[in-house]
């Protein structure tokens, strides 16, 4: 890595820290904290547009034009590809059943080189990032981001997608790195593809932009937070709707 | 002579005591009967209502989307509780407006259920629904939390979880609905929320933009 891109990096991360800490230090955030929104609005208008120009067209037609098994051979080798991601932030979060299982998954499926799931879906593994290993770290969500071209993010979120980034760029050999970043464009058609129905389905709400903060934050809690948290938010949720049943 | 008392002051206790056990026992069995009850019912109001929307989504393929729309519409809204969405999307500000905006506020939110579940639907035809568990929440709500898998396992499985309550007439109806951990309630809420907030709580901007995306 060259001495420009290690300045650019420390740049981020000391940005998103910031940004983290102007948050309060509460580790479950209100729905509300969106303090850049106006910002945000316009990039998901950005966003929106490159979307609809770009990013649905091609995963329309690669939806159309690709046979469904050899689509589900990429999105088996993209994931067997984030899987080293999975191994380090499950190990980092003493989560050692799941880091197990994940390596043992990714050896296996490496036979293939991932596209072809050996194991046959019958492993269930938690996706873990270090985004995840922040929170586990009590490290605050930080207020709400949409970044240009990523989509919704928290700070503490971008933070783990830098540094996941970085983690893969440091284990991996330059070759794999190159791929690693050709694979980017093929994940965003992939993911695109997949969520084709829903994303079509928020355009048409009211506001677009609520829509996703809501699905994501809501989304991405429920995957890292503990069944504590989840059940605390459902008590809160239940006394709510008991007081409007009344 | 005392100790006589004494026997029949302690028969008399024990009398007392197997009495308030039986008692006990016959009420707790009765209120854990009604608690399971209940929960057959919640999970049978689902399972109906997904059969109903199967049906529904192969019988109505050929009509003309304005007629589909209407009886996807009609089974909807037998099985939600309209009033308590409306309420729970809208919080303080539902006070604030007036019956007709409240009349109104309901036929723009069951537009929007009815399109995003119209999406969905001939999707839902092809998949298969299995309960999993159904729990008993305060006084008043029950979860049934289920699943939908593709029979072919083309498609990963999806989590739902059902939030029902029984109204006056003692049927069921959903409340919420969770898919993978995110509630359609609190989304719309948020969104609701959000452009009330922004226009001082005028709810007839908000109805303009409910009605224009429909």
């Amino acid at each position: 890595m060259t001495k420009k891109y290690k300045i650019l990096f420390i740049k981020c991360i000391t940005a998103a820290f910031i940004l983290n800490g102007c948050s309060s230090s509460n580790k479950h955030v209100s729905e509300n904290k969106d303090p850049f929104e106006k910002m945000n609005r316009n990039v998901f208008q950005f966003n929106k547009y490159v979307d609809k120009k770009i990013l649905s067209p091609i995963s329309k037609t690669y939806v159309t034009q690709v046979p469904a098994k050899i689509r589900l051979g990429v999105s088996n080798h993209l994931q067997w590809m984030d899987a080293p991601n999975t191994i380090i932030n499950s190990a980092l979060q003493t989560d050692m059943e799941n880091t197990i299982l994940a390596s043992a998954k990714f050896l296996l499926n490496g036979l293939s080189l991932g596209f072809y799931d050996l194991d046959k879906g019958e492993t269930v593994i938690k996706k873990r990032d270090f985004g995840s290993t922040l929170a586990n770290l009590n490290v605050s969500e930080g207020p709400f981001l949409m970044v240009p071209f990523i989509g919704p993010k928290t700070t503490r979120d971008l933070t783990g997608t830098i540094l996941d980034r970085q983690n893969m760029a440091k284990l991996s050999s330059n070759s794999i790195d190159d791929i690693n970043l050709a694979e980017i464009p093929i994940n965003m058609i992939d993911k695109r593809s997949k969520m084709s129905k829903t994303i079509d389905n928020i355009y048409l709400s009211t506001d677009p932009y609520i829509k996703v903060r809501s699905f994501y934050l809501q989304n991405r809690r429920n995957e890292i937070y503990s069944k504590k948290y989840i059940e605390n938010k459902n008590n809160n949720l239940d006394a709510e709707f008991e007081k409007f049943l009344d | 002579m005392l100790s006589l008392k004494s026997f029949w002051i302690r028969k008399k206790i024990s009398k007392f005591l197997n009495y308030t056990f039986l008692i006990f026992l016959i009420f707790n069995v009765n209120l854990n009967k009604s608690f399971s009850d209940n929960l057959e019912m919640g999970e049978a109001t689902i399972q109906q209502m997904i059969i109903e929307a199967q049906k529904h989504a192969i019988n109505t393929i050929k009509l003309e989307p304005n007629v589909r729309s209407l009886k996807i519409e009609l089974l909807i809204k037998k099985y939600i509780n309209l009033d308590f969405m409306s309420k729970a999307t809208t919080g303080t500000f539902w006070k604030k407006a007036s019956e007709i905006q409240r009349e109104k506020y309901k036929v723009a939110l069951l537009k929007q259920i009815v399109l995003s579940i119209e999406e969905h639907l001939n999707t839902l035809a092809k998949l298969s629904y299995k309960p999993i568990k159904s729990e008993r929440r305060g006084k008043k709500l029950i979860y049934v939390k289920g699943v939908i898998e593709d029979p072919a396992k083309k498609k990963p499985s999806v989590n739902l979880l059902w939030k029902l309550a029984a109204n006056k007439n003692g049927s069921f109806l959903i409340l919420d609905l969770e898919i993978e951990g995110i509630s359609l309630v609190s989304s719309q809420k948020a969104e609701s929320l959000s452009i009330l907030r922004k226009n001082r709580g005028n709810f007839d901007i908000l109805l303009n933009n409910m009605t224009r995306n429909n």
